[in-house]
């Protein structure tokens, strides 16, 4: 599969192909970063661009700064517990730039 | 942790798991208007799409007890009622008006 960087954001932090781990955290607010994938390691599949923060406009504010989004390749081994499907099974997630920190 | 609808992957018990509604129930009369008000407010930035998917989380296990199109027009209720929108009484005094209106 040929990883795609569809509207790139110039001041992004990582790169396709770089690891990251998602933060563990458990902040109260409306956070779309599944609780599953936090503290996993995956690889960015590629870079999203960037939109205005869901988590502000959950609230009414204007989601400003924007925030980079990238999509997260992740093994299924490594998220699930005692997973019993093939090893080069993954699942991908799109998780913004301020949940995921180098791996 | 707490446990949002967005962290239902993987759970194989308790009120968010069990098996895929696949049926197409339809959309009733009242459906349809609903969802085109949802539609005409976030299309004109009345309310945006996080603020009603944060609404609908609010809704704690209602979220779970409400069909799709109740629970998403409770978050809508629930979220122009927090903007000030209307307000609680003129809302009460509308519905009991409609009530009224098809009691006739």
């Amino acid at each position: 599969m040929t990883p795609s960087a569809y509207a790139p954001a110039p001041q992004r932090r990582f790169n396709v192909g770089e690891r990251v781990r998602v933060k563990q955290a458990d902040p109260p607010g409306h956070r779309r970063t599944p609780a599953y994938v936090r503290g996993k390691e995956g690889a960015i599949e590629r870079v999203c661009g960037a939109f205005p923060n869901p988590e502000e406009l959950a609230y009414g504010f204007d989601g400003e700064p924007k925030r980079v989004l990238y999509r997260v390749r992740f093994h299924q081994h490594h998220v699930w517990p005692g997973y019993e499907g093939a090893p080069h099974d993954v699942i991908e997630l799109e998780i913004y730039e301020h949940w995921l920190e180098a791996a | 942790m707490n446990r949002n609808p967005a962290d239902i992957g993987g759970e194989t018990m308790g009120e968010m798991s069990g098996p895929i509604d696949t049926v197409d129930h339809g959309m009733k009369f009242w459906e349809k208007q609903a969802n085109a008000l949802r539609n005409t407010l976030t299309g004109s930035r009345v309310v945006r799409l996080d603020e009603l998917r944060r609404a609908a989380e609010e809704l704690g296990s209602r979220y779970y007890a409400l069909a799709y199109f109740e629970r998403t027009t409770e978050a809508l209720r629930n979220l122009l009622l927090e903007k000030g929108v209307f307000t609680q009484d003129a809302l009460e005094r509308k519905m009991d008006e409609v009530r009224r209106r098809y009691d006739a």
